[in-house]
């Protein structure tokens, strides 16, 4: 048997070495979303430097053969073996992949209500009425009961609300339960937020049509989670929501100057199928109502939860104008947007206040 | 370059045995020792010639020693070789805390140096100092230069230890077998290793961490740091120790053992023989023994166990804490000789207890960024300084590390391994954990596999869209 030992111990080291060596390598990361390493270049000045060894350590687990296997592997180990209670933050309940979103950071909340607020001293006048309204993530639904770590989220609501107090704060929490958010993602599913739209659209001062119609798209949609859990989960089924005004809108990208559609089903193919909303990460998008029964102005500032919201508001306004400051510096505002009489909404998850490293 | 790495374990660990096995066995120490340079270089290319020179100084020496033994010149020779190695020493790892202290006390600003600390230094500096002092003591000399570079330089210990001592492999670097039973126990030692590193170790090392991040600190989070810590270091280094020895076994090397479950002393006296075995027992023999060792009056002995304990913490890295907690070792060890060891014999939970609690205090003195966090730590784990007993993060914590944490405690006692031997003294128990125990590695090995490269799991920060 020791023979067997070294013989499997040789053979083992002998297939990871080929394998490694000379299967394909992978360049893009569809769970993380990001391009994966690739092989550094050989030259003297690399390696006496060590870029290149560090460059090939990175590369070398970036194009391990079987990658995303071994992910799974050591999530179920996690998972099932040593019974860790989340795995790189991530966990399952009740068949919902959420994040452990903790503690509370006030030091990205102070960051956050400070760019909000050079928005407002720098583009904001009495004639603009502004809003405030906090989306909470996933785990407020579900730590409690599955005993993971949570924040304390009416303080986070409360503090928000106190720090912005240049703002009129409205609250939808107690609209959302887990079912809202999709089992594999971050995002609340549109279909199930009609109520939050009406809500905002009344503490706005605005009515909506009720007029909707909910689509459901038959390619299985496996959101940006599923990809961290890596473990093997059901996937969700996107829907989609249309209706009189959401139709007659035209919707215009601001960032690439080209006019787009509300729902982009190229998007759906493709590696994040939740940006078929305003096809995803943009800086800048006008959707206008043509049908609009009063000249009534909506500037969002929002995150890629506001991207399935907006569809929904828009019967309520004859324009509304989505910002997302973490593509766009907020100082350059002025030169795109005109916010004389404009109501302001700032619409963000908690996800990206208590991490708001990203916005500019 | 890392044991535990993707690089090591797919790339240049299947490579260096490729070539070793192939080549001739006159040829085996020079593969040895070029990828052992490689290894070295891997981390630090700037410092192989550090090592190099090192290496040629230590040949050198080692030559002139040999051939003026017994006389007034070895002496010389021998102490000016140990000066050379120690200044190297200094210079790398001492240099700026002597600066930082002295500034400190005089209120001068004299620059620090700055200089990156070369891997393994420490370690093969030591080697340096035996090798020549071994031949001081009438040790032959290597005559071949690749013998005594690939000593110095071997890849499975340069970075980590264990101190292999030249008298130890002498005639090992010269005269060594392979066997398959050997590189079996070999690759068992080092997959295990690997486990130890890779699935206890690193995930406890996780969970201080997240002690040290938090916010949120209670008496409850600070015994389960201490606790995690505790175990962290030990299954880290003994890993590492395992590693070293089994893949020492393949390429037919039989070095010593360097831990032996530490945390089943009675006593802190025999914690220090299972704990880094190999500095242990090298300062006694190259610095506690010529300071007159126990064969002197009990203060000079006393004062050498301080000595000795002071540069123990002091290899250790070049802080205060490092210092404290040698000494903190050293008085222990003092108390111990004077009185307390007779008692210790008397109640077997008590001196269990007492040697987890104190090995459990020096190590957070250990880990500690400075005395400041050291004292604060301590001062946690009692509640001084209106510390909550409970905080919801302490809880979380340790119900997702439970299963880890006992295991490591298992894993600490030699339990597993009586179990083996008890299965195995019986024929039919034999054979069957010799049939399975390829497959356990080839599991093993896998799911090692799986955690070094989740390592890598990086999501794109804006994954939020």
């Amino acid at each position: 048997m020791k023979k067997i030992t070294c013989i499997l111990f040789a053979v083992f080291l002998a297939a990871g070495f080929l394998l490694c060596v000379f299967l394909p390598k992978a360049q893009y990361s569809d769970s993380e979303r990001r391009k994966l390493a690739s092989m550094p270049t050989l030259q003297a000045q690399n390696i006496w430097s060590g870029r290149f060894m560090t460059d090939f350590e990175t590369y070398a687990v970036d194009t391990f053969p079987f990658r995303t296997s071994f992910r799974t592997l050591k999530a179920v180990t996690a998972n099932h073996v040593f019974f860790k209670r989340d795995n790189n933050g991530i966990y399952v309940s009740d068949g919902f992949i959420s994040a452990v979103e903790y503690p509370l950071n006030e030091d990205s909340l102070n960051r956050a209500v400070k760019r909000f607020q050079y928005i407002y001293e720098k583009y904001l006048t009495k004639n603009n009425k502004v809003y405030l309204s906090v989306i909470p993530d996933k785990n407020c639904f579900l730590a409690k009961d599955s005993r993971h770590l949570s924040m304390d989220y009416k303080k986070f609501e409360q503090q928000m609300k106190q720090k912005m107090d240049f703002a009129q704060y409205i609250s939808i929490a107690e609209l959302l339960e887990k079912d809202d958010y999709y089992k594999t993602d971050t995002h609340w599913r549109q279909e199930r937020i009609i109520d939050v739209a009406e809500r905002l659209a009344q503490k706005m001062g605005t009515a909506l049509s009720s007029d909707y119609k909910i689509h459901t798209l038959t390619q299985d949609f496996y959101g940006v989670y599923y990809g961290q859990a890596a473990l093997p989960l059901e996937p969700d089924s996107l829907q989609y929501v249309t209706g009189d005004a959401i139709d007659t809108c035209y919707v215009y990208d601001g960032q690439n100057n080209k006019e787009i559609t509300m729902y982009d089903m190229e998007k759906v193919a493709g590696r994040d199928p939740y940006e078929m909303f305003l096809s995803g990460s943009l800086s800048l998008v006008t959707l206008n109502n043509p049908k609009a029964q009063e000249d009534k102005k909506l500037i969002l500032f929002r995150d890629s939860f506001g991207s399935s919201i907006a569809p929904l508001l828009i019967s309520g306004y004859s324009q509304i104008t989505l910002v997302d400051i973490r593509y766009i510096q907020p100082n350059y505002l002025a030169q795109f947007i005109n916010f004389d009489n404009c109501d302001v909404l700032f619409l963000y998850s908690t996800l990206v206040l208590n991490n708001s490293e990203t916005l500019k | 370059m890392l044991f535990s790495s993707i690089t090591f374990l797919y790339y240049f660990l299947p490579l260096t045995i490729a070539f070793y096995f192939l080549s001739p066995k006159r040829l085996k120490n020079m593969v040895l020792l070029l990828s052992s340079l490689i290894f070295y270089a891997w981390g630090e290319p700037k410092y192989v010639f550090l090592m190099a020179s090192l290496i040629v100084l230590g040949y050198g020496f080692g030559r002139l020693v040999e051939t003026y033994r017994g006389k007034k010149t070895g002496q010389v020779f021998c102490i000016l070789s140990i000066m050379i190695s120690l200044s190297f020493l200094v210079y790398f790892k001492y240099a700026d805390f002597f600066i930082t202290n002295f500034n400190a006390i005089t209120g001068l600003g004299i620059p620090l140096l700055k200089v990156v600390l070369p891997i393994g230094i420490s370690f093969y500096t030591f080697q340096m100092i035996s090798y020549i002092v071994d031949i001081y003591r009438g040790e032959e000399a290597q005559k071949n230069i690749i013998n005594m570079a690939a000593y110095i330089a071997m890849f499975p210990q340069l970075i980590a230890g264990p101190i292999v001592r030249y008298s130890d492999i002498a005639k090992q670097l010269e005269e060594r077998k392979h066997s398959w039973d050997r590189a079996a126990e070999g690759i068992r030692r080092f997959v295990i290793g690997l486990a130890k590193k890779v699935l206890l170790a690193n995930q406890l090392g996780e969970l201080c961490n997240v002690f040290r991040g938090s916010d949120e600190k209670s008496v409850l989070f600070y015994w389960l740091y201490a606790l995690a810590f505790g175990l962290h270091i030990y299954f880290d280094f003994s890993g590492y120790s395992d590693m070293a020895i089994g893949l020492g076994k393949i390429f037919g090397f039989q070095f010593l053992e360097n831990f032996n479950y530490p945390y089943i002393s009675a006593s802190i006296t025999e914690f220090w023989r299972r704990w880094h075995i190999s500095l242990g027992s090298w300062f006694r023999d190259y610095v506690y023994i010529p300071l007159g060792g126990n064969r002197v009056k009990k203060g000079r002995q006393f004062f050498n166990i301080l000595v000795v304990w002071m540069l123990t913490g002091f290899w250790h890295g070049a802080a205060w804490n490092f210092i404290v907690w040698g000494l903190f070792f050293a008085v222990l060890l003092m108390i111990e000789k004077v009185w307390l060891l007779k008692y210790l014999k008397e109640s077997k939970i008590f001196s269990h207890l007492y040697v987890l609690f104190f090995a459990m205090i020096s190590f957070i003195i250990f880990n500690a960024q400075d005395m400041g966090q050291a004292f604060s730590d301590i001062k946690g784990l009692f509640g001084i300084g209106g510390v909550p007993l409970v905080s919801a993060q302490a809880l979380y914590y340790l119900y997702s590390f439970f299963v880890i944490i006992v295991v490591a405690m298992v894993g600490a006692t030699p339990a597993i391994q009586n179990i083996i031997k008890k299965v195995s003294c019986k024929s039919v128990g034999e054979k069957i954990l010799n049939r399975i125990e390829p497959f356990v590695l080839l599991v093993l090995l896998l799911v090692i596999t799986a955690y070094l490269v989740d390592g890598s799991f990086n999501p794109f920060l804006y994954f939020r869209f």
